[in-house]
């Protein structure tokens, strides 16, 4: 909401700055967003007339324009801008005027040619920053004004916000009340008293009102012998100051009446109401309305309007319509300053997709004893500003009032909620200054009577606040922080999460976050067979966000893709989320995930980048992250077993098993959803669930001491048929070899021309250790011997020891 | 030979040995002086034939001898093949890029979500969690905010089939977790937020917060004022202070907004600041009475304070990020930077 300061003044007294006042008003709840300063002109600045052009003669850009400014010669000036044109008035600065940038203008050569003057534009002005062209002036300013005139007065505007437990404060009085309680002074209550004439209103109409719930009061007055012309320039200045159009006397009327009070209010031109009379109902089935911005509107059954004794004449405390609104020829005109249930205009403003300041005023609530105030000083000013003729008395239709409540503060819980000790004759101040009628005033408890006007103040915590506000904050004292311990917190679930992300950067990973809705497109490329568990918004804004996400993995793919497109050739990320689907009963259920992807040479370290990433490669980082991880939380119970997801390229797929159930997946992505997004080598993917990942990581284990005596290493390549397996390897050595048989590690793989067809090359190491002394070398061939036996005979293969 | 002359064989041979050119120079010399068939066993030879009253004083210069030949040679040798890797070094690349596994690094969210939940912790809070999908009771009602709230329309929320809603705010967890427990609480909860804004540079639809409550006997706004100007320091930097502004918040009375002072300029004004030397951070402000009612608390008995910040913002402020949905597009090498 904009408040001109000027206009302010006329309902409060303070003394200080603007910037003091936009102080005290923010830290006192209503937040000053901007200060506007419109007006005032510039010392010696005045209108001027361009009588003739001619273009410069040493630049394309720039004319020589023959001026008449009022004085006794006309002056030639150099003009660079492109609106100027023969005929048009702009703002001229004489030869020896003084500039809001600090220059004073001189008569100097502009390439050549002498310029007695500058004709100018708003920024040069200081009135705002546009400097597309030269300011235009109203035609009707004669050359020699002074730009102050043509400007108006000085005004400094101060844009405020008003938050919505205050709508109190959406006028000029309950913003003065503001400021009055905050510098101790008194609210200037604007006159409302009316020379009223015969006939009595009731003989010129009626109301009805069919429902007092969602309308809680309607007021009317007639006025006769109504002049529809302009309003004087100073309300017409202060309306556009606010931000609002001036139009014409009356309406002016009840848009400055609503500014000043709050208290929304519409004109309607009575002669245009069929039996000049007023009913306030539900629409009939099929009803229509043409609204004041040209629109015709369906009305619906719950929405309320204001009918003339046929049909509808305005949308209630929304809109007015069109057939009803004053003109030129209007003379008789029915005021109306009504009352709106919030909840009933907010509905109605939302399905019509209509706002209007009328309409944010009822939405926030407005108070049902201010119509009275409204009307009368409207209806006052129609008397004084467009002469009209107030008939005797007001047609007031409504519910029982509301009557002003009591409530209580107790100092001492005001000490307890702020940590202010405030005595009790101080605290009772504030209140009073905020128009609280204070009834009692003890040590023990103040009671007041709050005004009807704020509705916000029911509690005492809400008098509490107002305390506070006004004491001010800044004054809170300084107290001295203590940590607290609370016995039964649980902190180790959180510490968990922190620990598994902790692991996966050790690794290595870049941690990325995605939203946690997206297009279903994206989920189905992975997973089509999850679409009916999943979680789909029902008023989604975008159609890239419509469903909740069941997997973290599409968006993993997604952003390698993105990467790749941009030139990123290597990524090793993760991610850990929520995934949401529906439960068996039909409710979402929401599970922390965590996932992992990898592109590019992820695993290789030094210059090896540059070689392509075979399958099996970047299969076996995939996997080795994950052994790395679970080892590094310490993770028991864990298991893969070879398993293919619908993402997963066939044969390529492992799940993960954690204490027998599956937790997650690990793999390599299909090449079909991979083209998507161009991606031609292998991506590793991991996807699991996080709790049965960091179930053991405050575990410890029994300890085993180094070993005592040394180990000995004996190494054999053993040639087998491609299709045989480590795991298998592993089985037989270890079945045939004594408890001495440390560890079994494969150091090389090869596939050769030289070795055959179908025929491969793996050489491991095998470690032999005894517990109770130095083992011989005769005694690890022994083992050996016995291990490459078996080997031999059960895999088959041939051996070469080394 | 006399003493005299084996001292003079000695300064000579050392002087001769300290001028080796190279490694076989160096050899020859300790051959001549030192070898099997130089110098030495000659002389050692001759020890026999001295007289025996100088025996003791010849031996003790052939020592000298020895001893000194010895040292020097090993002395030079040192000094000629260190000379030599020197020599080579031109061929030893100090400038080749360095080589070792990857390294990970928290989004810039999380670690800011870390941050925060870090100095809260040592602050004795504890880091709790609630679900994204929440009821309207209790991101709405147990806030005290009515069905037919002016405010419900401002956090315009996205609803899901069955009435459930995803959370415009993690305070949904206050009510969660004081229904489950007894004052005292001390907790911050981060947390994913949903609001159905159209995204732009400064609005996601999909962001994070961090909420903290504290509820037990006493607790009142002065507390609340050095908690976060505690906070404010740790985050910002030293010297960086809070100020409250009065506000409306459904579940808080009195509600506050805070702004810390500028950690870029120090409260002078800079462009991060907007020239004000102030950046509004969060919301705050003293639990609502309603709030504890519906939550089985007595608010006659227990006071609290709880406050919100979104760390998106936190991000935009501390890291100088332009675009809030750089956070969310996930390119490595923008994240590589933080
Ligand atoms: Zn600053």
């Amino acid at each position: 909401m904009k408040i001109p300061l000027s206009w302010l003044k006329e309902y409060v007294d303070f003394e200080d700055t603007v910037a003091g006042l936009a102080d005290k008003l923010t830290f006192s709840g209503v937040e000053v967003e901007g200060i506007e300063r419109l007006g005032g002109g510039v010392p010696g600045v005045v209108v001027a007339e361009v009588l003739a052009i001619e273009k410069h003669p040493n630049a394309d850009k720039l004319t020589l324009c023959k001026v008449n400014f009022g004085g006794p010669a006309e002056m030639t000036v150099v003009c660079g801008a492109p609106n100027v044109a023969v005929g048009g008035k702009y703002p001229f600065a004489p030869l020896g005027t003084t500039l809001p940038a600090g220059f004073t203008i001189e008569k100097r050569k502009v390439r050549g040619v002498f310029s007695e003057g500058m004709l100018c534009a708003e920024d040069e002005l200081g009135i705002s920053k546009n400097h597309d062209g030269l300011m235009v002036l109203d035609a009707k300013w004669a050359p020699g004004t002074a730009l102050s005139e043509v400007l108006g007065p000085p005004e400094t505007v101060v844009e405020v916000e008003i938050t919505p437990n205050r709508p109190d404060c959406l006028s000029l009085l309950g913003i003065a009340r503001e400021v009055a309680a905050l510098y101790g002074t008194q609210v200037k209550v604007p006159d409302a008293t009316l020379r009223e004439s015969h006939p009595a209103v009731e003989k010129a109409t009626s109301v009805v009102v069919e429902d007092l719930v969602d309308c809680p009061r309607y007021t009317a007055r007639v006025l006769q012998g109504v002049q529809v012309g302009p309003s004087p320039d100073w309300m017409k200045r202060r309306l556009e100051a606010a931000g609002i159009r001036a139009i014409n006397n009356v309406v002016d009327i009840t848009n400055y009446v609503m500014l000043e009070c709050g208290q929304p209010l519409h004109a309607f031109d009575q002669k245009l109401l069929a039996e000049g009379r007023i009913v306030v109902r539900h629409p009939k089935p099929g009803e229509k309305i043409l609204t004041l911005d040209g629109v015709e509107r369906a009305l619906e059954p719950q929405m309320l309007v204001i009918a003339d004794a046929v049909k509808p004449m305005a949308v209630a405390g929304v809109m007015g319509g069109e057939h009803s609104g004053i003109n030129e020829t209007t003379t008789d005109v029915l005021l109306e300053s009504a009352n709106f249930r919030p909840a009933s205009v907010r509905a109605t403003s939302k399905k019509l997709g209509m706002l209007s300041d009328a309409s944010y005023r009822f939405m926030r609530g407005v108070d049902a004893e201010l119509a009275e105030f409204g009307s009368r000083r409207a209806a006052k000013l129609m008397c004084e500003l467009a002469g009209a003729k107030l008939l005797m008395g007001v047609v007031d239709v409504r519910s029982e009032p509301k009557k002003p409540w009591k409530v209580v503060c107790r100092p001492a819980r005001l000490e307890a909620l702020l940590g202010i000790a405030a005595a009790p004759a101080e605290i009772a101040q504030v209140f009073a200054a905020l128009e609280l009628k204070v009834l009692k005033c003890g040590p023990d408890a103040i009671e007041v009577e709050v005004p009807t006007f704020r509705e916000d103040l029911t509690r005492e915590a809400d008098l509490i606040e107002e305390y506070a506000r006004i004491y001010g904050l800044k004054k809170l004292p300084p107290v001295r922080s203590m940590a607290t311990i609370v016995p039964d917190a649980d902190d180790k679930p959180a510490q968990a999460q922190a620990r598994l992300r902790d692991v996966l950067v050790g690794l290595g990973l870049q941690q990325i976050m995605h939203y946690s809705f997206l297009a279903e497109g994206l989920l189905d490329l992975f997973d089509q067979g999850n679409a009916p568990s999943r979680v789909k918004l029902a008023n989604p804004l975008t159609a890239d966000h419509t469903v909740m996400r069941d997997a973290l993995l599409p968006q993993m793919a997604e952003t390698i893709g993105l990467n790749f497109s941009r030139q990123v050739a290597e990524t090793a990320f993760f991610e850990t989320g929520r995934v949401f689907r529906l439960g068996p009963d039909g409710k979402p259920t929401e599970t922390d995930h965590v996932a992992v992807g990898l592109f590019g040479p992820a695993g290789r370290t030094g210059l090896d980048k540059f070689k392509p990433v075979e399958e099996l490669e970047m299969f076996l980082w995939i996997k080795g992250l994950w052994e790395q991880a679970s080892a590094a939380l310490n993770l028991r119970g864990a298991a893969l077993r070879p398993a293919d997801r619908p993402w997963s390229e066939p044969g390529r797929g492992m799940e993960i098993v954690v204490d027998g159930a599956v937790a997650g997946w690990l793999g390599l992505l299909k090449a079909e959803i991979a083209k998507e997004w161009r991606l031609h080598e292998p991506v590793g993917l991991l996807e699991a669930e996080a709790k049965p990942l960091v179930k053991d990581v405050e575990a410890t284990q029994p300890l085993v001491p180094p070993p005592s005596y040394p180990s000995i290493r004996r190494d054999a390549a053993l040639i087998v048929g491609t299709d045989v397996r480590h795991e298998r390897v592993v089985d037989v050595a270890r079945a045939a070899a004594p408890a001495e048989l440390e560890k079994i590690e494969l150091f090389d793989v090869y596939q050769g021309k030289n070795l055959g067809e179908g025929r491969k090359s793996m050489a491991y190491a095998f470690t032999y250790r005894s517990k109770t002394g130095t083992l011989t070398d005769e005694v690890a061939n022994g083992f050996q011997a016995k291990v490459n036996a078996a080997l031999k005979a059960q895999l088959p293969a041939e051996i070469r020891e080394s | 030979m006399d003493i005299q002359e084996v001292d003079g064989l000695t300064a000579q041979a050392l002087a001769e040995l300290a001028g080796a050119a190279d490694l076989a120079a160096l050899e020859a010399l300790r051959v001549k002086y030192i070898g099997r068939n130089g110098m030495l066993p000659a002389l050692m030879q001759g020890l026999k034939d001295v007289p025996a009253a100088d025996k003791p004083a010849m031996g003790q210069a052939l020592n000298r001898f020895k001893t000194g030949v010895t040292a020097a040679v090993a002395e030079r040798k040192a000094a000629l093949e260190a000379a030599a890797k020197v020599a080579k070094a031109g061929a030893f690349d100090l400038s080749l890029p360095g080589r070792w596994a990857r390294r990970g690094r928290l989004h810039p969210i999380q670690q800011l979500i870390d941050k925060t939940s870090a100095i809260f912790r040592r602050m004795g809070f504890t880091v709790a969690d609630g679900p994204d999908v929440e009821t309207e009771y209790y991101n709405f009602d147990a806030l005290n905010t009515p069905a037919d709230h002016v405010s419900r329309d401002v956090q315009d929320t996205f609803y899901l089939p069955g009435g459930l809603l995803l959370r415009t705010q993690t305070s949904a967890v206050q009510a969660r977790y004081m229904e489950s427990r007894q004052p005292p609480v001390r907790i911050v909860c981060p947390g994913r937020c949903y609001r159905r804004d159209t995204t732009d540079a400064t609005h996601s639809a999909n962001f994070h917060q961090i909420e903290g409550l504290y509820v037990d006997e006493k607790v009142s706004l002065a507390d609340l004022k050095s908690d976060i100007d505690h906070f404010a320091g740790e985050l910002m930097g030293p010297g960086v202070k809070s100020r409250f502004r009065t506000h409306f918040f459904p579940f808080t009375e009195p509600s506050v907004e805070v702004d810390f002072s500028c950690h870029m300029c120090g409260g002078k004004g800079c462009r991060v600041c907007k020239q004000s030397g102030w950046i509004e951070i969060m919301g705050a402000g003293m639990v609502d009475p309603n709030v504890f009612k519906l939550a089985g608390y007595d608010p006659e008995i227990v006071t609290g304070y709880a406050f919100g910040m979104g760390i998106e913002r936190l991000a935009m402020i501390l890291f100088g990020i332009d675009d809030i949905r750089r956070l969310y597009e996930n390119d490595a090498r923008y994240l590589a930077q933080f």
